[in-house]
C-alpha cells in the first residue's frame, strides 16, 4: 500500500516531510529485501550506494543472525512496531549511534505484506549521557587513586580514550611554584597516523568498558614514545605570560586555539612541539589555584573540536584537579610518615646505641681489671725460672686467653666512646689507596685478586680521613674474610646523585636476608671471633658524615656493601 | 733506688704491679685510694705515681690535681681500664695515659722514660 502511494505524485510531498525529520527510511519486502530508501538513510549509514535490491542484513549490519532478536522479523511476524538501537563503527574508530523503528505495512485486508524501517542518528544525545555515565565513573576512580603518577596516567588516558573525551592526544603539564615554571609531565596518543589508526582499532574491538580500557592503558604506558619524550622536554617559566601554557595557568581559563599556524601571538616553538593546527588548553584549578594543564588535539583525525566536547571537558579537568590536589595531599602525607619513621628508627638505634654503649663501657672496665690481673700473674708465672714445662704450657694458654678477651674489650670500648668525627677536605681515592696498600700482605696471604676501579674524576669531599679509612678497613676485611679459599675483591669509586659512592664487593659466601637484616646491628655478629661492632661502628660513622650504606647480597656469589657520602 | 707510688683500689692488682715492678728494682709503695696517696705523697715523696682514675673516697682526678698544687714536679701515669679519657688526660697534668693490660711492657718502658 505504502509502495504504491510513495510511487503516485504524493511521492514528493512525503519525501519532504520525512526529510525535514532527518529520518532514514526504507521499505522491505517479506524476504527482507530493500525495496525503496531515501538519501538520509544511505548517509545515516555512510553507505554511498543504491541501497535498493540489497538485503537488510547488509545494509544495516545488525545482529541478523540471531533471527530470534530480529526487530525485522519479529515486526513482520508479530504485527508489532519494534524499537531498536544499533551502534555503528565506520572509519577511524568513530561510532555512530542510531535507533530504528521497524512497522508493519498491511494490506487492505489488514495483511502485511512490507516493513517500514525509519531510521534515527541519536549518536549526539547518545554520546552525551555516555559521556556523562563516563564522568560521573571517572570521577569515582580518580576519587579512589592516590598514586599520583597512576592518577595522572589515568587522566590522560580518559582525555584520549575513544570512549572517553575522545581527543588524539593529550599532555599533561604541572605547576612547579618552587621552580616557577610549568613542565611536561607525560602524555598519551600516538606518534603517527598509522599508530593511531592500529590503537583506534584495538581498541574499538578489544574493550568494551572504560576499565578494561583504562587498565589496558595503563599496563601499555610506555615512557619511550616520541610523544611522551618530546612532552617532559617541554618547560616554561611562569613569568612568561606569552606562552601559552603559561597564560593558560595565570588566566584559569579555557584556550581554545582553532588556527595555530596562522596566530602570530602564539609561540613558533610551541607550535613546533604540539604540531596541530586545533588544539585546547584547559587548567587543572583545584582551591582556585592552577595546578597544571591538559592539551589536547585531534592530530590525526582533524576532527573538529565541538562546543559540547569542551564543555564536558570543563567538569572532567575540574574533578581531575580535585583528584590531583587529593593525590598530592596524600603524597605528602606519606612522605612526612615516612621521615616519622626513618626519624623514630634513628632515635631508637641511637637510644639503643647510647645504652648499649654505657653499659659496654661499665662492663668492659668492670672485666678488665680482673683481667688485667690474672693475665699479669700469669705472665708472671712464665717469669720464673726452671718451672716444668705443663706449668709453662698452662699459663702461657692463660696469657693468650687473657689476651683474646682483652682484645675484645678494646673493640668494645672503641665503640662505645663517642667520637666527634675531625672533618678536613679529602680525596677518597686516596684514602682508598691507602688502605689497600696497608692490606696488601693481608692480600696476598688470604689469595685475594684486587681489582681497582677508581674514578679519577671524583672531587674531594669534607669527611675525617681516619674514620672513613676505618670504615674502608672494616669492610675489606670483612670482605676477605668472607672469601676463605680466595677470590676477587672489587673496590669502586663513582659519582650517582650528589654523592660519592664506593663499592667493596667480594666473591665471597654471600648473606642470608636474615644475617643482612641484622648485620649493623651491634653486637650481632656470624663470625667465631667477631664481636659484632665492627659494621655497627662503620655504619655510625658513615651516618655522622651523613651518609648511607647499602648492602646487596647473594648466597654463594657474594656481597656488595654500597657507601654513600655527600659531596 | 727509685720510688713509685702505686694508686689502685684493686687489692689483687696492687699486688701485682708491687711484684713486677719490684723486679724492675723499684721501691714499690701502694696507696688504696686517693686521700692515702696525698698523704703518702707528703711523707715519703716517690719519683713517680701510677694512678688509677676510678676509686673510691677520692678519685684520681682529684687526688693528682691536690699532689700537684703541692708537689709540681711528679711525674703521674694514669693507669686505668677506661679508654675514653685518652683524650684529656694531657689537661689534668699527668704525663702518661696507659691503657689497663696484663701485659706490663707498655707501663714499664713508659716508667723508665721517665725516670730511668
Amino acid at each position: 500500500m505504502l509502495s504504491s502511494i510513495l510511487k503516485d505524485k504524493s511521492y514528493n510531498i512525503l519525501n519532504n516531510i520525512v526529510d525535514a525529520f532527518d529520518a532514514g527510511l526504507s521499505i522491505l519486502d517479506k524476504d527482507l529485501n530493500i525495496i525503496w530508501s531515501n538519501k538520509i538513510l544511505s548517509g545515516i549509514l555512510n553507505l554511498e550506494y543504491d541501497l535498493t535490491g540489497k538485503t537488510c542484513c547488509e545494509v544495516y549490519k545488525c545482529e541478523c543472525q540471531d533471527t530470534k532478536n530480529c526487530s525485522v522479523l519479529k515486526a513482520l511476524s508479530g504485527g508489532k512496531k519494534q524499537f531498536t538501537e544499533t551502534r555503528l563503527i565506520i572509519d577511524r574508530g568513530e561510532r555512530k549511534y542510531i535507533r530504528h523503528i521497524s512497522a508493519p505495512v498491511r494490506d487492505e485486508k489488514g495483511n502485511i505484506t512490507q516493513l517500514l524501517k525509519l531510521s534515527l542518528d541519536i549518536t549526539e544525545r547518545e554520546e552525551k549521557v555516555r559521556q556523562l555515565s563516563l564522568l560521573g565513573k571517572l570521577a569515582e576512580l580518580m576519587q579512589g587513586t592516590l598514586q599520583i603518577d597512576h592518577l595522572l596516567h589515568l587522566i590522560l588516558t580518559c582525555v584520549t580514550a575513544g570512549t572517553g573525551l575522545g581527543f588524539n592526544r593529550a599532555r599533561l603539564f604541572l605547576v612547579d611554584r618552587e621552580r616557577n615554571i610549568i613542565y611536561g609531565k607525560m602524555a598519551v596518543g600516538p606518534s603517527s597516523t598509522e599508530e593511531a589508526h592500529k590503537i583506534w582499532d584495538e581498541i574499538v574491538n578489544k574493550y568494551e568498558k572504560l576499565e578494561d580500557l583504562i587498565k589496558a592503558a595503563e599496563d601499555n604506558y610506555r615512557e619511550d614514545t616520541p610523544l611522551h619524550m618530546i612532552t617532559r622536554l617541554m618547560a616554561y617559566s611562569l613569568r612568561d605570560e606569552n606562552e601559552v601554557v603559561v597564560s593558560c595557568v595565570k588566566n584559569k581559563k579555557i584556550i581554545w586555539e582553532r588556527n595555530a599556524f596562522h596566530n602570530p601571538n602564539i609561540d613558533k616553538k610551541f607550535i613546533d612541539m604540539i604540531g596541530a593546527n586545533e588544539f585546547v588548553c584547559i587548567p587543572l584549578i583545584a582551591k582556585d589555584e592552577t595546578i597544571g594543564v591538559i592539551c589536547m588535539d585531534n592530530l590525526y583525525s582533524k576532527k573538529p573540536i565541538t562546543e559540547e566536547r569542551i564543555q564536558s571537558l570543563t567538569i572532567f579537568a575540574s574533578r581531575a584537579a580535585l583528584a590531583i590536589e587529593n593525590a598530592a595531599a596524600y603524597k605528602k602525607l606519606e612522605e612526612k610518615i615516612q621521615q616519622l619513621k626513618e626519624t623514630q628508627e634513628r632515635l631508637i638505634r641511637s637510644e639503643r646505641l647510647s645504652v648499649i654503649g654505657n653499659m659496654a663501657t661499665y662492663v668492659a672496665h668492670e672485666i678488665r681489671n680482673p683481667l688485667a690481673t690474672v693475665g699479669g700473674f700469669a705472665r708472671a708465672i712464665l717469669r720464673v725460672p726452671n718451672i716444668d714445662k705443663q706449668t709453662r704450657q698452662n699459663a702461657e694458654i692463660i696469657v693468650e686467653e687473657v689476651s683474646r678477651l682483652e682484645r675484645i674489650l678494646a673493640n668494645i670500648m672503641d665503640f662505645s666512646k663517642p667520637v666527634e668525627p675531625v672533618k678536613m677536605a679529602s680525596q677518597i681515592n686516596e684514602i682508598l689507596e691507602n688502605t689497600c696498600s696497608l692490606m696488601d700482605p693481608y692480600f696476598r696471604n688470604s689469595r685475594i685478586r684486587l681489582n681497582k676501579k677508581l674514578d679519577t674524576s671524583l672531587p674531594k669531599i669534607v669527611v675525617d680521613p681516619t674514620q672513613i679509612k676505618q670504615v674502608c678497613l672494616n669492610l675489606i676485611k670483612n670482605a676477605v674474610e668472607s672469601m676463605p679459599d680466595g677470590g676477587t675483591l672489587t673496590i669502586e669509586t663513582m659519582m650517582e646523585n650528589g654523592h660519592i659512592k664506593i663499592n667493596i664487593a667480594d666473591t665471597g659466601e654471600g648473606m642470608t636476608t636474615e644475617i643482612m637484616q641484622n648485620i649493623f646491628v651491634p653486637f650481632f655478629t656470624t663470625k667465631v671471633d667477631g664481636t659484632g661492632v665492627g659494621l655497627a661502628v662503620s655504619h655510625k660513622i658513615v651516618e655522622d658524615h651523613q651518609g648511607y650504606i647499602k648492602v646487596r647480597s647473594l648466597l654463594q656469589e657474594g656481597t656488595t656493601f654500597s657507601i654513600f657520602l655527600p659531596i | 733506688m727509685k720510688t713509685i707510688l702505686v694508686v689502685e683500689d684493686d687489692k689483687n692488682q696492687l699486688l701485682l704491679y708491687e711484684q713486677e715492678l719490684s723486679i724492675e728494682g723499684y721501691n714499690v709503695i701502694m696507696a688504696k685510694d686517693g686521700q692515702e696517696a696525698v698523704r703518702k705523697v707528703k711523707e715519703q715523696m716517690p719519683d713517680l705515681i701510677v694512678m688509677d682514675i676510678n676509686m673510691p673516697k677520692m678519685n684520681g682526678i682529684e687526688s693528682i690535681n691536690s699532689i700537684l698544687s703541692d708537689h709540681r714536679k711528679i711525674p703521674i701515669i694514669i693507669n686505668t681500664a677506661y679508654s675514653s679519657y685518652k683524650d684529656n688526660f694531657m689537661s689534668w697534668s699527668a704525663n702518661a695515659y696507659i691503657i689497663k693490660s696484663s701485659d706490663l711492657r707498655e707501663l714499664k718502658s713508659k716508667i723508665k722514660e721517665l725516670i730511668g
